[in-house]
């Protein structure tokens, strides 16, 4: 089917590539990227695995059939963050923390609530992805 | 610069529109497809006036700086884009199991066959009812 | 009973903005008026409702339907409770329109609730269309009144109206969808179809809500109907016509519903034309005759639902002789039909009192007709009520639930009380009478035993209808040849013509833009563009089409674009699926090039990423297919002239595109706009990608919308690949 060395690649290449979404992630803010590029940039890491192994083997690893599942969690996070400052009086969606207050800072990255926006995001185009892909990978499944 | 980018568009435009004339379902999609690329390069290119570096702060000196508002509707058009071709794949396999078959033509001649076998069933409305013929026009009036 | 106690408590309102950017208000008032027709609603509603209970599971167990139907029925039946309770309490005449198209709504939802009977339907889709395509001339009639005076506020408008040509046509609107809910002639002919519906809810329209809900809104509007003699004039014709037509067509049936409702026509008529006479007198007969009639038709139809339960006999002739072996329903609908008639010592006799009252008023003529018109009431009423329970018992009787009779008599009953003690009832018409008239009414409803006109009117009605009565076999001949050419000729027939005459139409547009996707999309883009060619022609060209510089460091720039433009004319040309997906790919990374050529790494990024996830649902969904699908589609060849045409739109579109673009892109854009705005802001929302930011934070809501879509599309997709699907 596939060659070893695809084989190895692909294997090789899933660690890096979710870390390189993850930094697209959380970097978004102050360089190119934001939530919806890192979610792309690892469900294509976990396709690359379903093209290179089969769909089968990938399932026995991954939690393929959660996908769905993270991206209602990622829609429910982007909700959050829209709802929450609306029922502490503030507009929907406003962030924190507030203009001209420093950020909490972890070495240069900065937590604010728009990130937590964005890992809505990433979850749900992640899921999202993988959940459409599959289904047109394996459209019998679930039917039972 | 600018009738070089109109000229792409009308490029993109015009083979998407050609390509949505066709019967068959997929050419219909990838037709979308184009013309929404069309889209996107008109949304991208109305921030031309002001082409220049990345809006990435810090910004460099005194060069112009790229719209960023353009970027970001653009954005939202592709991620939009992308879930519309999904679910018009998806319906096009949903169409193909229904159906066996995607190709337009056979589609609708299909279509128009239940269609006359359905109205085949129907009376025409201006059938009499039956309350026209259960109880009026008695020719005698009981007591 | 609540509404009884609020009103007499003194009424009240209120007030709530409703959408106040179009001033919009809905304002709710409980007055006379709302008094009487809301305890109508209400009240004979309940009555109905326990009838219902009773009679439902019957009517279900007839045609071995599940008893969970019984719940729609119960539904729908609350659901016009409340609309007509909200119709008669608007102040405001876009509430007031609201409510009335709810009524249409769940009237066409009872009268088809036997939907697997083909008449039901078509009964109910007629009483729909009759009164919900007038309910629109009524739109027409308050959107002209609010362009004349800038309010739909009923108070506010009876202040400032004056009479002129436009307030008369609107009114005029107005009250042609009233008299088509009211069933007047030429609309009456959706009445007896929709006795369709099961007899609970014939009883329920027929007396205190759809059809009473025209007269009530003639009554609510008037004050503006009086600014116009002539308006008042019309209605008296109608009234008097639908008069003549339903009496005559009740004399001449058979279908016991079907007498009622022409009888409901004939008597609503009275109204209409007590509404055309106006005055003191006029608004306070019109008034105490709607109380007067719901009592006692809502009795008539539970009545011949009963009978139908126990004998199985829908029309006169099937039954006789009842009145020994159902006694307490005899009384019961003898009182009722005894109060349509307007017999003395019931509800009715003051209502054909009043109503004389007011014909003598405008004139000796008019009090003929009333005459004549209480005789045939007086007619088929007593051919009804001795036709089922007089003569010879026929039929084999079966036991029917108690609660399909005692209502009857409830309503009797009070019918009777209604003309021993008339105090009550009068006191509710004339509050009701005030409003409609604005001013002080004097509603006197007392026994006289003297020779005074309105007694004389009424013997002479008895003795005529007496006559008439006696004669039936003479004049059945007569009778029939009048239904008949009333149904060849009648308005029944302009309907059936128009609908068909519809229906065809719309076959005809379906197949020329339906049929076929391509259609479809003919049947979007042709307009479109037509719009658009007419924006471009009335657009000065001045300054449009400019060529802007080509400076050398934009080369890489112009190659991206060839590439890309190169690619999307290769499209048409892949004859195999899985080309035209690599042709595709290939127009999307051009573009991602380009994209990064302009300053937009972000959507560099993004369009790559989706490019490749693109490939990847177009193989994925090209492997699900058998080969030979796709292979039958790729060797397709289309005629000659349909290639032709199609390369000739789409190059047409094309160029009509560049130019268009071309012309938008040639417009100076501000120096300084929102993106400067949004740029100097981004620092304060932490952020250094400005692009990032606007999506997470400053249309943070067009992002959430965005996921929002996403989502749906993967259940979608879930759904349509993995979903249980006919095939």
């Amino acid at each position: 089917m596939t060659s070893s060395l695809t084989r190895m690649v692909a294997r090789a290449l899933l660690a890096p590539i979710l870390v390189v979404a993850l930094a697209i992630l959380v970097k978004g803010y102050a360089n190119v990227g934001d939530g919806f590029a890192a979610g792309v940039v690892a469900a294509l890491g976990v396709l690359l695995q379903v093209v290179v192994f089969g769909r089968e083997a990938v399932a026995a690893a991954l939690p393929l059939r959660w996908a769905p599942a993270v991206a209602l969690v990622g829609l429910g996070i982007g909700f959050a963050v829209f709802a929450v400052p609306a029922l502490l009086g503030d507009a929907p969606l406003e962030h924190a923390p507030a203009p001209g207050v420093s950020p909490v800072h972890i070495g240069s990255l900065e937590l604010i609530t728009a990130v937590v926006f964005d890992v809505g995001v990433f979850l749900l185009v992640l899921g999202a992805s993988v959940a459409i892909i599959d289904a047109i990978a394996a459209p019998g499944e679930g039917e039972q | 610069m600018n009738p070089l980018f109109a000229i792409v568009i009308g490029v993109l435009f015009g083979c998407g529109v050609f390509l949505l004339l066709k019967p068959d379902l997929f050419r219909v999609i990838a037709g979308l497809v184009l013309v929404s690329n069309a889209a996107n390069l008109t949304l991208m290119a109305s921030g031309l006036t002001r082409s220049g570096q990345a809006p990435i702060a810090p910004v460099e000196g005194n060069e112009p700086v790229a719209d960023p508002l353009v970027q970001a509707m653009t954005l939202t058009a592709l991620v939009i884009g992308f879930a519309v071709t999904s679910v018009l794949l998806a319906l096009c396999y949903g169409v193909y199991r229904a159906r066996r078959s995607v190709d337009l033509d056979e589609l609708s001649r299909e279509e128009a066959a239940e269609a006359a076998a359905l109205e085949a069933d129907e009376p025409p409305l201006d059938e009499e009812s039956e309350y026209d013929q259960q109880d009026e026009f008695d020719e005698e009036i009981v007591r | 009973m609540a509404i009884a106690i609020g009103w007499s408590a003194g009424g009240g309102g209120f007030g709530v903005a409703w959408a106040p950017t179009w001033d919009l208000r809905l304002a709710f008032e409980l007055d006379g008026l709302a008094a009487l027709y809301g305890v109508l609603a209400a009240g004979i509603g309940t009555l109905v409702f326990l009838y219902a209970s009773a009679y439902v599971p019957r009517h279900l167990a007839h045609q071995e339907r599940s008893r969970r139907e019984e719940a729609r029925l119960h539904g729908a039946m609350v659901l016009f409770l409340v609309s007509m309770l909200g119709l008669v309490m608007a102040q405001d005449l876009i509430a007031l329109f609201v409510f009335w198209d709810l009524t249409a709504v769940a009237s066409w939802l009872l009268v088809g609730y036997d939907r697997h009977n083909r008449d039901a339907r078509l009964s109910a889709l007629m009483a729909l269309l009759v009164t919900a395509v007038s309910a629109v001339l009524m739109l027409v009639g308050i959107l002209m009144l609010r362009a004349e005076y800038g309010t739909v506020q009923l108070p506010e408008l009876f202040a400032v109206a004056q009479e002129s040509t436009t307030v008369t046509v609107a009114v005029a609107l107005i009250a042609i969808a009233a008299l088509a809910k009211s069933a007047q002639v030429p609309f009456h002919f959706w009445l007896p179809r929709a006795m369709a519906a099961p007899t609970p809810v014939s009883a329920y329209l027929h007396s205190a809500a759809m059809v009473a809900a025209g007269v009530f809104l003639l009554s609510r509007i008037h004050p503006l109907i009086q600014l116009d003699a002539r308006l008042l004039d019309g209605l008296i014709v109608i009234g008097l016509t639908s008069m003549a037509v339903g009496g005559l067509l009740a004399l001449g049936s058979r279908g016991l519903k079907r007498i009622l409702a022409y009888s409901t026509i004939s008597q609503y008529g009275y109204v209409v034309t007590m509404l055309g006479i106006g005055g003191a007198a006029g608004a306070a007969g019109a008034c105490f005759y709607v109380l007067g009639h719901a009592l006692a038709k809502s009795a008539l139809f539970m009545t011949a639902g009963a009978v139908t339960e126990a004998t199985g006999a829908k029309a006169l002739g099937e039954v006789g002789g009842l009145a020994r072996r159902m006694p307490l329903l005899a009384a019961g609908s003898g009182a009722a039909a005894a109060g349509i008639a307007a017999l003395p010592l019931t509800i009715g006799f003051f209502k054909d009192e009043l109503f004389f009252k007011a014909a003598l008023d405008r004139g000796n003529v008019l009090g003929a007709l009333a005459v004549l018109g209480a005789a045939l009431t007086f007619a088929y009423m007593a051919r009804f009520w001795t036709g089922i329970f007089l003569g010879a018992p026929k039929g084999e009787l079966r036991p029917v639930e108690r609660r399909l009779i005692w209502p009857v008599a409830l309503l009797g009953a009070l019918v009777v009380v209604g003309g021993l003690v008339v105090g009550p009832f009068a006191d509710l018409a004339r509050d009701a009478a005030v409003v409609t008239q604005r001013g002080a009414v004097e509603l006197e409803a007392a026994y006289h035993l003297d020779a005074r006109a309105e007694n004389l009117m009424a013997i002479g009605a008895y003795a005529l209808g007496f006559a008439l009565f006696a004669s039936g076999r003479l004049l059945g001949a007569p009778l029939s040849v009048f239904s008949r050419l009333g149904h060849d000729l009648g308005p029944e027939r302009a309907y059936n013509a128009s609908i068909r005459g519809l229906n065809r139409l719309s076959n005809r547009l379906h197949d020329i833009e339906v049929r076929d996707l391509r259609g479809r999309l003919i049947a979007v883009v042709v307009p479109g563009a037509g719009l658009v060619a007419l924006g471009v022609a009335v657009t000065p060209t001045d300054g449009a089409y400019r060529t802007g510089a080509l400076p050398a460091a934009d080369v890489p720039l112009v190659v991206a674009l060839a590439v890309c433009a190169l690619a999307a004319l290769a499209v048409p040309f892949c004859r195999r699926h899985l080309l035209i997906a690599l042709a595709l790919s290939g127009v999307g990374f051009a573009l991602a090039t380009t994209y990064s050529l302009m300053g937009a790494p972000d959507v560099a990024l993004v369009a790559v990423l989706i490019e490749t996830i693109f490939a990847l649902l177009f193989v994925g969904v090209f492997a699900l297919l058998p080969r030979d699908v796709l292979r039958r589609e790729a060797r397709l060849r289309a005629p000659r002239s349909r290639k032709l045409r199609d390369a000739a739109i789409a190059t047409a579109s094309g160029v009509v595109t560049s130019l268009v673009v071309w012309s938008a892109f040639s417009r100076p854009v501000p120096r300084e706009g929102m993106s400067d705005r949004l740029s100097a802001l981004a620092p304060e929302a932490h952020g250094k990608d400005i692009v990032t930011v606007i999506l997470a934070d400053f249309r943070g809501l067009d992002t959430l919308v965005e996921i929002t879509v996403v989502a749906v599309a993967m259940i979608a997709v879930s759904l349509l690949l993995r979903g249980k699907l006919r095939g």
